[in-house]
């Protein structure tokens, strides 16, 4: 029989934690300093975030837990029932069950029906909504139950013109024509470029009800928020985690929005008032600087009429879409195309193109082009053009007409040479730490193949620099589920890499193949 | 936030109330059994066993409504303990009072912190070296072979860095005990 040493016999208790196995399959045969040492592993393991269920997990709980309760009331004849049984199962026959089911088949489809209602209600009450004026509340919630309020703002909005007073007082105003934010506090002015505009609210009730109609949605219920009637919404945006929107029954606007759950946080903004087409004191929007403060320029921009002038004052000659902007910006080293919903921002191009991580490639121009949730970035005639908004394919396509994106079922990875096995549980481990925020390099699959690439070539371990340094390596293809890069130098060629656990911006790269040299 | 009249109908067994409270509290409490048991299957069967206990003595009125979470915390201990005793007349020792003594039941977030704080000090005793191999092997996952390739280690070096790392941070942690019981 094969003798176990203590430290094998306590490395594999380590594997078997890994694993997920249950922690008694190792025995410690009454060895007090295994033991120990086993205890010592859990307790260095409790530093890792726990493995979660998985999805649908609480309401199995709940309903098994439900299940049991039932069942115990009902096998104890010493219990006395207050309130007839509530159970469905209980009451329906088989023949009634089946009844059931199609009953509720019908009331899904119903629920299917409705719930277009409510989006499309609340697409036509928004489109109505010429002003409002409210107090919205931000509030966040921890993974513990614990909450507090962050933020209250009052909010007066008007066609594009908006005001918001935070809890300090200080006020940001954008009247469509200026943007300024007055800080009683240290008593300035400060002028602020108009576009892009950040400073929005982060719950606009146009982007909301503009989210639901365009993203999968069921409802959830009806529910009394503020003090009013609301349908609950549950939105699911594609390759996003859900959350909640609540609908007032009586306006049809949003009144509530709840995120996901992200790194056991989660905020809920509630306009706790609400005025709807309202009449605003037109001062709110009127630029004015009180007496004794100091305005402050913060290379806010100017809105000029023609193309010329914005050329003559920014120095460059930018390219244009066909379709004219609605509004256009210039600066000392930019212009600004203003579109309403989309924004184009032309500047000179300074140095190397470099690609943010976690961006996917696609070509533009006979180029690169870089491909980041609603942005467009890439180069053309010396100038760098970022377009960002819902038009951006449409108005990108007219200044670069070979305008290529990503396409994100293309299979690049399968021509790999020689194929990479991945331990599915450890790229699941390593994904749930960068989303903690450790090891970020894991979203750039050139900082990945970096690391694969010299681990081959040094494979005692990476001391000091790495042999094959980072220039040697460059994006080939990235279409955000997938990617290949090229390396220069070295036993390997070509590193083929895939996202597996989540094909978004904050999904890791793994290895999956690599061509020899 | 629970409302009073929801414990009533859970105890009587009302599945929306149930869901309600379940819903609410199991994150909290399957983490805190997670971090004992350190293995999702069964922290996933002791959540719903502590819940089908807890609803229980609910109906005997046992159960206080102020802290439910801190009540549900310490079922849950005596589910795991329950366990634990079944499995050790099967023959087979796991040591989880070593790291859970009774008192961590009521513990909040602060003393979580505080050991986690302690933990932390605990490893930076470590060597550099000890302190990777432990983040690689336990904390990051890896397996021997992978944590060996990370480090420029054979896998034997690696099982015996390991051993002795956590030896080290066992001793280091008894010192630490020995100073919190001084003072």
């Amino acid at each position: 029989m094969v003798k176990h040493s203590i430290e094998e016999k306590l490395s594999d208790y380590i594997d078997a934690l890994n694993n997920e196995q249950e922690s008694e399959v190792l025995q410690t045969n009454n060895d007090r300093e295994l033991a120990k040492l086993m205890a010592t592993a859990r307790l260095v393991r409790t530093l890792r975030e726990p493995a979660m269920p998985e999805e649908g997990y609480p309401r199995r709980l709940a309903q098994a837990v439900a299940g049991k309760i039932q069942k115990e009331k009902q096998d104890s004849p010493r219990q006395p029932v207050k309130s007839p049984p509530k159970s469905i199962k209980r009451i329906l026959t088989p023949v009634a069950a089946v009844a059931a089911g199609l009953l509720m088949l019908v009331f899904l489809n119903w629920l299917g029906l409705f719930n277009q209602d409510v989006v499309y209600a609340m697409d036509k009450a928004v489109a109505r909504l010429s002003s409002y004026h409210g107090i919205l509340e931000m509030r966040t919630e921890n993974a513990k139950g614990e909450e507090w309020l962050v933020r209250r703002v009052e909010i007066w909005s008007e066609d594009d013109k908006y005001a918001i007073k935070n809890d300090d007082g200080t006020l940001t105003i954008n009247n469509g024509q200026q943007k300024w934010q007055v800080s009683h506090e240290k008593k300035e002015v400060a002028l602020l470029p108009l576009l892009p505009d950040p400073a929005r609210s982060n719950f606009d009730l146009r982007d909301e009800a503009k989210g639901a109609k365009h993203y999968p949605h069921i409802i959830a219920g009806s529910e009394l928020i503020a003090g009013r009637k609301t349908t609950k919404l549950v939105i699911s945006p594609p390759g996003g985690m859900e959350y909640y929107l609540w609908v007032d029954t009586e306006t049809n606007l949003p009144v509530q929005l709840q995120t996901a759950m992200q790194n056991a946080l989660q905020t809920t903004y509630t306009f706790v008032a609400l005025e709807l087409n309202t009449e605003i004191d037109p001062q709110i929007f009127a630029y004015q600087v009180p007496d004794g403060y100091q305005i402050v320029e913060n290379n806010p921009g100017q809105l000029v009429t023609t193309i010329e002038e914005a050329a003559a004052i920014s120095g460059l000659t930018p390219l244009l879409p066909k379709q004219a902007p609605a509004r256009i910006l210039a600066f000392q080293d930019r212009i600004v195309l203003d579109y309403g919903d989309t924004t184009i921002m032309e500047t000179f191009s300074e140095g190397d193109f470099e690609l943010s991580a976690g961006a996917s490639l696609g070509i533009a121009a006979g180029g690169p082009l870089e491909v980041r949730q609603e942005r467009l970035r890439w180069r053309q005639n010396g100038i760098e053009i970022q377009v960002e908004g819902a038009q951006r394919m449409e108005l990108a396509g007219q200044i670069a007409a070979d305008l290529t994106i990503p396409n994100a079922g293309q299979n690049l990875v399968s021509k790999a040479q020689v194929k990479v096995s991945v331990d599915r549980e450890i790229v699941e481990a390593d994904q749930k730490q960068v989303d903690r925020g450790s090891s970020p390099w894991q979203l750039d699959p050139l900082q990945v193949s970096l690391t694969f690439v010299n681990l081959k070539v040094t494979p005692e371990g990476i001391q000091g620099e790495p042999e094959i340094p980072m220039s040697s390596f460059k994006l080939a293809m990235n279409n955000s589920a997938e990617a290949v890069v090229e390396v220069a130098d070295g036993p390997i060629r070509r590193v083929y890499l895939k996202r597996l656990v989540r094909q978004d911006e904050t999904g890791i790269w793994s290895v999956t193949g690599y061509d020899p040299r | 936030m629970i409302a009073a009249d929801e414990y009533e109908k859970a105890k009587e067994g009302d599945r929306k109330a149930i869901e309600k409270l379940c819903l609410a509290t199991w994150e909290s409490l399957y983490r805190f059994i997670y971090y004992k048991v350190q293995n999702r299957e069964e922290a996933e069967d002791i959540t719903q066993e502590t819940y089908v206990k807890t609803l229980n003595s609910l109906q005997r009125n046992k159960a206080p409504r102020e802290n439910f979470l801190g009540f549900l915390k310490t079922v849950s201990l005596n589910v795991i303990r329950d366990r634990w005793r079944q499995k050790k007349r099967g023959g087979i020792l796991v040591n989880f009072q070593e790291i859970m003594p009774e008192e961590t039941a009521g513990r909040d977030q602060q003393d979580d912190l505080a050991q986690r704080l302690m933990l932390e000090s605990a490893l930076a005793g470590l060597s550099r070296e000890q302190q990777t191999i432990l983040d690689l092997r336990i904390i990051k996952g890896y397996s021997v072979a992978e944590t060996a390739k990370l480090v420029g280690k054979t896998e034997g070096a690696v099982r015996i860095g390991q051993y002795r790392a956590l030896q080290t941070l066992a001793k280091i942690l008894d010192e630490q005990d020995l100073k919190d019981r001084c003072y």
